[in-house]
């Protein structure tokens, strides 16, 4: 299985002399890194969620990213680019919740470790049913003709779903989820239960019920980034276990829990990404893992995480 | 009639079994001995034994300390890059010094290459890693650096042969005489490795060290508290297991005659995950006959379909959900209770022997959190 395929694809540049990069050059990485760094976020911390409250650490979260990009591909010749983005994201988010109170539900007894070989299998049983169902090859999205190609701003051209439309919708995205975890009765049940999941539950909450919903929240963000990103990556099976390990980095740098931990990392490691392709191309899919060594030797706990926490 | 005590320990030893199993591997496998056909699949017979060290390896990690490594194969791959290096020869230039290395035969330099260089990279590992983290943590982390020997060996084409990775390995001479290239020579060869290094896998499990490795998994505060530096034992442990997989790598390289950088991939850290909970991973024999069934289960499903991986990932899931002891599990369960107790009731809620050292994560719908006396 050629595993760089489903990588974000830097432009594959000749190796240049870091003084021979153009303004034009630098900028066009930084917006392709932003571009990155979102999607990272979007998948990071519908992960870093679920890890916070509930201690499960789900490495079928890349499953339910690739999911979104296929059953967006699915959709999008039924019903349409806009109405088959909400449906795949949703789909997923309900998947997540049949997941949770199927197969996660009868281990919250032992110890954590468990879930995570428990959702190693089954993303095993995902990327083969994506084989059996939408074959080995990479698919494609295209954007409806009415989205313009490319966007002029101060005189450089960027594509404007990629680099202009997907950014600001996913900053949209993240304050309506920053909203929700700060100043909705839900999202202070989440941040209680976070600290302390049995607290909450003496309280009166009907945690199992909060459980499940975030596990779907969680998985919907997942989602809704495949299906975001299904134009402009090639969607394939592969696209799963690459995501699913930087995701896991963003949210080591970032610190577990966190909410604004996500955000640094997945920005962090998607600009610094992106700009390596410039400096040292042979390096790219290393950068991350570089800098979450970096970030583990001088905080340990990520940039934004607890100490005690799981552990 | 029980036999007495002494014969009984020496019956149920699991040295005496594993050399049992690794006899009786090339039979099912395929081949005939009692019929001069020997060859068989006898190649699925070694990919069994080479596993088996490889998955005992993880093993005393995750089923003796309690560290689930998602990122063993780094260790692996090292040993066998080391081997396919030293036998084919390299010739690149790092930061303008060129480094250059003919072909080379000795298996045993091969050998000890290999376990210099996962010894080195395991132990900066476990002086980064252990001290900053442990549980799911932990995991992670593994499996972020083993994906940095990874694209290190997918990337480095100079060095490595990047995604073809290196081919045309020549099988070593034994001691001069060139015997093992045969393949049931070969697994014969590649069973007497494991079987020696298993030996001292076991001799390290039943030394006072195994003992503090395994009162650290089942309660890491209270070793802790009986005055063990509980750091410095899990570096230890650390380091230890990461010579195993290393090992394997270097019977891998000679028996494949070549090595690509899937051998480092998640995919390979996840197989032994597999292995060692099918098995059942607090055990020594568990690991090993998880291979066994793995490769077996492999082998007879490709056979069906092709996506037999899915059907791997059933059989996971159901062991995690239903048995996490896995077969071992069966066995003890079998011994202590008889089959008839179990057929009576086949669905008996199994209660793993596991550690609960996350405080943390309570069950929630189980013992009141508020005793009599008050909030705890």
């Amino acid at each position: 299985m050629r595993r760089t395929e489903g990588l974000p694809s830097y432009p594959r540049r000749e190796r240049l002399p870091a003084i021979h990069l153009t303004l034009a050059q630098l900028t066009d990485q930084l917006v392709n890194g932003i571009t990155l760094g979102m999607l990272y976020i979007l998948v990071a911390l519908g992960l870093n969620i679920i890890l916070g409250l509930m201690g499960v650490i789900n490495f079928s979260h890349g499953s339910f990213f690739m999911l979104g990009a296929y059953l967006m591909y699915q959709f999008n010749g039924l019903i349409g680019f806009w109405p088959a983005i909400l449906l795949a994201a949703v789909l997923v988010g309900l998947l997540g919740m049949a997941f949770e109170s199927v197969l996660v539900r009868p281990l919250y007894r032992r110890i954590p470790e468990y879930t995570l070989l428990l959702t190693f299998g089954t993303a095993l049983i995902f990327a083969q049913i994506v084989r059996r169902v939408w074959g080995d090859d990479a698919v494609r999205v295209d954007t409806p003709p009415y989205i313009p190609d490319s966007i002029n701003i101060a005189g450089l051209a960027f594509p404007f779903y990629k680099d202009v439309f997907l950014v600001l919708l996913t900053v949209v995205i993240l304050a309506g989820v920053w909203l929700l975890l700060n100043k909705t009765n839900i999202g202070i049940i989440i941040r209680a239960g976070t600290r302390d999941a049995e607290m909450v539950k003496i309280l009166g909450i009907n945690m199992p019920l909060m459980f499940t919903v975030v596990f779907g929240l969680g998985s919907l963000m997942a989602g809704l980034a495949g299906a975001l990103a299904a134009p402009i990556y090639a969607i394939q099976p592969s696209l799963a276990s690459e995501w699913i390990v930087l995701t896991f980095v963003i949210v080591i740098v970032g610190g577990i829990g966190s909410f604004w931990g996500a955000i640094v990392g997945g920005l962090l490691i998607g600009i610094l990404t992106s700009l390596m392709a410039l400096l040292w191309p042979p390096a790219v899919e290393m950068t991350g893992y570089f800098i979450m060594g970096i970030i583990l030797l001088v905080r340990p706990r990520g940039l934004f995480g607890v100490e005690g926490l799981f552990e | 009639m029980t036999p007495p005590n002494r014969a009984r320990r020496l019956l149920l030893h699991p040295l005496l079994w594993t050399a049992l199993l690794f006899l009786a591997l090339p039979w099912t496998a395929g081949s005939d001995p009692f019929h001069g056909q020997w060859s068989g699949f006898v190649g699925i017979a070694t990919t069994m034994v080479i596993f088996a060290l490889f998955a005992s390896g993880f093993n005393l990690l995750f089923g003796h300390v309690g560290e689930l490594s998602f990122g063993h194969a780094m260790f692996f791959t090292l040993g066998a890059y080391a081997t396919a290096l030293y036998a084919n020869g390299f010739n690149v230039t790092v930061l303008g010094a060129v480094l250059a290395h003919g072909k080379g035969d000795n298996m045993l330099v091969a050998l000890a290459l290999s376990l210099l260089l996962a010894l080195l990279w395991a132990w900066l590992l476990a002086r980064i890693i252990i001290p900053r983290s442990s549980g799911i943590y932990f995991s992670m982390i593994t499996l972020a650096f083993a994906q940095i020997v990874f694209f290190t060996t997918y990337r480095w084409s100079d060095l490595t042969g990047g995604e073809d990775g290196l081919q045309n390995v020549a099988r070593p001479t034994l001691f001069g005489a060139d015997v093992l290239r045969d393949s049931d020579h070969f697994y014969w060869f590649a069973a007497l490795c494991v079987f020696v290094a298993l030996c001292v896998l076991y001799w390290i499990l039943a030394s006072p060290f195994g003992s503090v490795l395994h009162a650290i998994r089942e309660n890491k505060q209270r070793a802790r508290f009986l005055g063990y530096d509980v750091d410095k034992y899990r570096v230890n442990a650390f380091v230890l297991s990461a010579v195993f997989p290393a090992i394997a790598g270097w019977l891998w390289t000679y028996f494949q005659q070549a090595i690509n950088p899937d051998a480092g991939s998640v995919e390979y850290s996840g197989n032994v995950v597999m292995m060692s909970l099918l098995g059942g991973m607090q055990t020594f024999m568990g690991p090993l006959l998880g291979a066994s069934v793995y490769y077996e289960l492999q082998n007879e499903v490709s056979q069906a379909t092709k996506y037999w991986e899915a059907w791997i990932g059933v059989v996971f899931v159901v062991f995690v959900l239903a048995g996490p002891r896995g077969i071992m599990g069966i066995i003890d369960d079998v011994r202590t209770n008889g089959v008839a107790a179990i057929l009576r009731n086949p669905f008996k809620r199994e209660e793993p022997v596991e550690p609960t050292f996350d405080e943390a994560l309570k069950p929630l719908d189980e013992s009141p959190a508020v005793s009599e006396t008050g909030v705890r």
